[in-house]
């Protein structure tokens, strides 16, 4: 599916009038991008080494998870309210920049693997589920975040 | 006279072939800076986490400070990390970061924020025994913990605005500003 007509309607929308114009916005709202992203890494940290039992070994990982899930998904939807707000300033820019995809590629990963394998599976009680499949789930979670951060910070070198 | 300190030294660091070197890099300025601010998932994450158990809306269930203390090694590996990659951009770069007014803010900022985690710290360790079990810490704990979500909210900002060039000394800015950037050559052109 190409994706051309929303990105060239999002180039002239009112947001992209906005963040063109007023630079002082475009940078406060980047602020808000990387604070969300903060708070996204460290629930996903702290969840994930809670899951591998580096961190908070003390604590119930079902607690652990329960506490992160919450925060996870505000600062989710600061980063994608924040993202789509800083796409309009350079969106046929960002149409052709292969580092963006990735981005939004492994982001869209990241969404669903959250979604749909992570919080479902980790609804069962932890001590019920293979050591091996808990673990799993939280490397897979930590390299897709990472991933996300990553390129995402790459598209602005590329 | 701190201003023109500041200047002498930073374009004494100009001068070393590594400064040039990291800045004239394809790839080394670009690693060193994606390490610096991906790095913020590890210190502010945890840093995050610790607060928001101190304003009483994460973890209510679990002691304070449980979560401070063992949240607190990582952060610390986040902090060291970001400080080595935040110490290797400004060497990169020393003139201009000098004479950022954002850099300038930042590192008041940075010493606010340590002078506000030690207090917190010192606070927490000597009164956490008759309120660790609260699910929401009484009001003056809660108080630290908003200040340092707050100055380090600051620090991230204020560091991210030092790419942005709306008060380089090369723009017609009032004197305050020239004095507040450092602006030592400036400064003296505007000088009868």
């Amino acid at each position: 599916m190409d994706l051309y007509p929303f990105f060239d309607w999002l180039d002239t929308s009112m947001l992209a009038d906005i963040s063109k114009a007023y630079g002082g916005v475009f940078a406060v709202v980047q602020m808000f991008h990387l604070l969300g992203m903060s708070m996204l890494g460290g629930m996903v940290l702290v969840g994930d080494l809670r899951l591998l039992n580096i961190l908070l070994k003390d604590v119930p990982s079902e607690l652990v998870i329960e506490n992160t899930q919450k925060w996870f998904t505000i600062a989710l939807a600061i980063v994608m309210t924040s993202g789509i707000f800083m796409s309009s300033a350079v969106a046929m820019k960002l149409y052709y920049n292969e580092m963006f995809w990735a981005k939004m590629t492994s982001l869209g990963l990241g969404i669903t693997f959250v979604y749909v394998i992570r919080r479902p599976l980790l609804k069962f009680k932890h001590d019920t589920l293979n050591p091996w499949t808990i673990k799993l789930v939280a490397v897979t979670s930590i390299s897709i975040w990472f991933t996300v951060a990553a390129a995402g910070r790459w598209i602005g070198f590329s | 006279m701190l201003n023109e300190l500041l200047l002498t030294f930073a374009q004494w660091l100009d001068t070393h072939k590594w400064s040039t070197d990291i800045h004239e890099s394809i790839y080394m300025y670009s690693w060193i800076e994606a390490t610096h601010v991906l790095t913020l998932m590890i210190f502010l994450g945890m840093l995050c986490v610790i607060d928001l158990r101190m304003l009483g809306v994460i973890f209510p269930n679990v002691p304070a400070s449980k979560i401070a203390e063992r949240l607190d090694k990582p952060m610390m590996i986040g902090l060291v990390v970001m400080l080595i990659t935040g110490f290797l951009l400004f060497y990169a770069i020393p003139v201009r970061s000098t004479q950022s007014i954002w850099f300038r803010i930042k590192v008041v900022l940075l010493i606010l924020a340590a002078i506000n985690a030690f207090m917190f710290r010192a606070k927490m360790q000597a009164s956490s025994g008759t309120w660790d079990l609260d699910p929401v810490p009484p009001k003056r704990v809660r108080m630290g913990a908003a200040a340092s979500l707050l100055l380090w909210s600051g620090v991230v900002i204020t560091g991210r605005t030092i790419a942005y060039d709306w008060f380089d000394c090369h723009k017609q800015l009032p004197h305050f500003m020239y004095w507040a950037a450092g602006c030592v050559n400036e400064m003296a052109a505007l000088e009868p």
